[in-house]
C-alpha cells in the first residue's frame, strides 16, 4: 500500500473532491504531505492508538480494491461497524481538508448545539488551500486569484472546483 | 573565422532547436563543477518560439526545460543587432561589447503611449529624446543604420515601492519594451490611447507564439550608471540619455545627461503557446547582491556594501522625497531573499561556460538566470493564475522591496500581472503597459 496515494484516495472519498484537485500531478503546494503528517500525529496523540490511522487507510484500500464505489466506501467508513474514534478521525480529516486547520471537538451532550469546535490553522498555505473556499466558489479572504471585476461575473461551476 | 555557433546559425530554426537537445561534440568541455562529459549548451541567435519539453514530466523537469528556454531567449535577445529586431549573425554574442542588442531595438514604452493618445510611430521608428536632452543623436554603434534613441526615463520600482540606489549613490534606471508582435497588436487595436481602449469591446489578448513563430514578448531592463568602483568590462553597456522625469515624482526637475550605463537586471515575458499566463524569465548581473543565508564573498556588489555599519536596513528604500536628480542618495543595501535553487545554479554555470568558450572574456558570463515562472495548470477553470511555479519570483533590481514568500504581497510575476487592466478596466492580458495610455 502506497501510503500517500491511499491517503489521497481516502481524502477524495471523504471530501467529495477529485484526487487530481487534492493532489495535482504538478503539485506546487504539496499540501497533502502536511495534512497526512498532521492527521497522523494528531490522531495518534489524541487517541493514544498508534495504529488507528493505518487501520483507516487499510480499510479504505481494501474497499477500494474490492471495487466499491466512492459512495459505498464513504458509507462503510463512516456508518459501518467502526469505532467512534475511527469515525471521528475521518471527520477530523474532512475538517482538515476543508478548513486547513486541526479541529478540537468539545462535546457537550444535552446542550442545544451538542458542543462546539475550535481549530488551529496549520499554516498560511493551509488557510488558502482550504476546500471551503472552493466549495463556496469563492476565494480566501485577502487572497484572491481572480481578476479585477470578477465580482460582477458568475463564478465557475461547482464541478470545476470539485473536479466531479 | 567561423565557429560552431555561426555554422549553427545558418540552419533552420527547427533544426537548430533540435540540435539543442543533442550532444554537440564541439561544445563539449569540462567546466568547474561539471562532469567531464556534460555537453555545453548551444549558443544561438534564434529566439525560441517554444520551450522543448522532455519526458517524464515533473515539476523539476519542466522547471529545467523552462529555464533552458529562458537562457535561449536571453542569449538571442542579447545578440548584437543588425537591424531593428534582427540579430547580426556575422558575429557572436559578446564579440561587440557595447553594441546594441536585438531587444534594444524593440519599441520602448515612451514611444508607444504618447501625449493625448497620439498615434505612435511605426515599428522601427522612434521619437526624438526629450527636448531637455538636446538634439544630439546617439552615436551610431555597430552596423545598425540608426540606433534608437535610448532614453531611460524611469527610476521607480512597481507600486511606488521606491527607487533603487547603487553604491555610488545613483538611482537605477528602468525601461520597458515590446517586440514587434506585441507592438503591432497595440497599434492595430488602437490600444495606445485611452479612447482606443474604451472603444475596444473585449479584453486584450496578445498573440501567442506557435511551434515556429515567436509570439508576444515584453521586456523590462534595469541599468546602473557606471561610475566609481564599477568595472565596465563586466557589464553589457550602452550610451543612453538618463532623463530625470518630472512626471515621476513631485519636485523632480527635468534634466538629461548622456551616460554610459550597465545592464543589471532583465525581465522577459513571453506569451508561449498554451500558456495564457505568459512565461516569466528574469536575469541579473552576478554582482548585484548577496543572498541571505549564503556567503558574502565578494568585495564589491552593485547594491550591497559588505561589513557596513551605517548602511540603510536591508531591502528598505531611501526616505522620501525621491528625486533621481539628487547628486547623491544613500545607497540601498540589498540582499536576495529567495536563493537560486541548485539546478538553476548548475544551468547558469553551464551557459556561462558556453558563453566564455564562445567569446573569452564575454560580458555575458556575468549574468545569471534567477528563475522562470510558469503556470503548472494553465487551463485551470478556477484559477486564472494557473498555479505558478515557483510561487514567488523577484529580481533584486526590479522588485527589490517586495521580495519574499507572502502571498498577494511578495513578488510573483503571474499573480501580480493577473490583476493588470487597461484604462477601461478591462483585462489587459498580464501587462500594466496599457495603463500608460493617455
Amino acid at each position: 500500500m502506497d501510503i500517500m496515494s491511499t491517503f489521497v484516495g481516502l481524502s477524495s472519498v471523504l471530501t467529495g473532491f477529485a484526487q487530481d484537485i487534492l493532489a495535482p500531478r504538478l503539485d506546487t503546494t504539496n499540501i497533502k504531505t502536511l495534512y497526512l503528517q498532521s492527521w497522523t500525529e494528531n490522531i495518534t496523540q489524541e487517541t493514544g492508538d498508534a495504529g488507528l490511522v493505518n487501520t483507516i487507510l487499510q480499510q479504505y484500500a481494501e474497499l477500494q480494491a474490492a471495487g466499491k464505489s466512492d459512495e459505498e466506501i464513504g458509507e462503510q467508513l463512516m456508518n459501518g461497524n467502526n469505532s467512534p474514534a475511527f469515525v471521528l478521525a475521518c471527520q477530523k480529516l474532512i475538517f482538515l481538508w476543508y478548513m486547513g486547520a486541526w479541529p478540537d471537538v468539545n462535546a457537550q451532550p444535552g446542550t442545544e448545539t451538542g458542543g462546539f469546535t475550535t481549530s488551529s490553522l496549520l499554516s498560511a498555505e493551509s488557510y488558502t488551500s482550504g476546500l471551503v473556499w472552493q466549495v463556496m466558489q469563492a476565494h480566501p479572504m485577502g487572497d484572491s486569484n481572480y481578476r479585477y471585476g470578477y465580482w460582477a461575473e458568475q463564478p465557475p461551476a461547482l464541478s470545476d472546483f470539485t473536479g466531479n | 573565422m567561423k565557429n560552431s555557433t555561426l555554422l549553427f546559425s545558418a540552419l533552420p530554426a527547427a533544426l537548430l532547436l533540435s540540435a539543442c537537445n543533442t550532444t554537440a561534440t564541439e561544445n563539449k568541455q569540462a567546466t568547474a563543477g561539471q562532469a567531464a562529459t556534460t555537453p555545453l549548451p548551444v549558443i544561438s541567435p534564434v529566439i525560441p518560439a517554444d520551450a522543448q519539453f522532455h519526458e517524464p514530466f515533473s515539476l523539476e523537469s519542466l522547471q529545467h526545460d523552462f529555464d533552458v528556454f529562458s537562457w535561449e531567449s536571453f542569449i538571442a535577445l542579447n545578440w548584437p543587432a543588425a537591424s531593428v529586431g534582427v540579430a547580426d549573425t556575422s558575429v557572436n554574442i559578446g564579440q561587440k561589447p557595447g553594441a546594441a542588442t536585438v531587444w534594444q531595438t524593440y519599441k520602448e514604452s515612451r514611444d508607444i503611449f504618447l501625449p493625448n493618445g497620439a498615434t505612435p510611430p511605426p515599428w522601427g521608428k522612434d521619437l526624438p529624446p526629450p527636448s531637455v536632452c538636446g538634439d544630439q543623436d546617439l552615436p551610431v554603434l555597430n552596423q545598425i543604420a540608426k540606433v534608437p534613441n535610448n532614453v531611460l526615463d524611469e527610476s521607480a520600482e512597481p507600486f511606488q515601492t521606491g527607487p533603487l540606489v547603487d553604491q555610488n549613490g545613483q538611482y537605477t534606471r528602468f525601461e520597458i519594451l515590446t517586440n514587434d508582435v506585441m507592438f503591432n497588436y497595440i497599434a492595430e487595436k488602437n490600444l495606445y490611447s485611452k479612447s482606443g481602449q474604451e472603444a475596444f469591446a473585449t479584453e486584450a489578448d496578445f498573440p501567442f507564439g506557435t511551434d515556429s513563430q515567436v509570439g508576444s514578448i515584453m521586456l523590462k531592463a534595469s541599468w546602473k550608471v557606471l561610475g566609481k568602483n564599477d568595472a565596465p568590462e563586466k557589464f553589457h553597456t550602452t550610451k543612453a540619455y538618463v532623463y530625470d522625469n518630472p512626471d515621476e515624482h513631485a519636485g523632480v526637475k527635468a534634466a538629461c545627461k548622456l551616460q554610459t550605463v550597465g545592464l543589471v537586471g532583465f525581465h522577459i515575458g513571453t506569451k508561449l503557446k498554451g500558456n495564457p499566463q505568459w512565461i516569466w524569465s528574469t536575469f541579473e548581473h552576478v554582482d548585484n547582491a548577496p543572498t541571505q543565508g549564503e556567503a558574502i564573498n565578494k568585495k564589491h556588489y552593485n547594491y550591497y556594501k559588505p561589513d557596513c555599519t551605517d548602511c540603510a536596513a536591508v531591502n528598505t528604500p531611501p526616505p522620501r522625497p525621491w528625486n533621481p536628480g539628487n547628486a547623491y542618495t544613500q545607497p540601498t543595501q540589498v540582499m536576495r531573499v529567495i536563493p537560486l535553487d541548485k539546478p538553476t545554479k548548475e544551468l547558469n554555470a553551464s551557459y556561462q561556460a558556453a558563453l566564455e568558450k564562445l567569446v573569452p572574456g564575454s560580458v555575458w558570463v556575468n549574468y545569471e538566470l534567477i528563475s522562470t515562472q510558469w503556470p503548472t495548470n494553465a487551463d485551470s477553470k478556477t484559477d486564472p493564475t494557473g498555479a505558478p511555479a515557483p510561487a514567488f519570483l523577484a529580481n533584486t533590481t526590479l522588485e527589490t522591496y517586495i521580495q519574499g514568500t507572502v502571498r498577494q504581497t511578495s513578488s510573483s510575476c503571474i499573480q501580480c500581472h493577473n490583476n493588470a487592466t487597461m484604462t477601461s478596466g478591462k483585462f489587459s492580458d498580464f501587462t500594466y503597459l496599457l495603463q500608460r495610455a493617455q
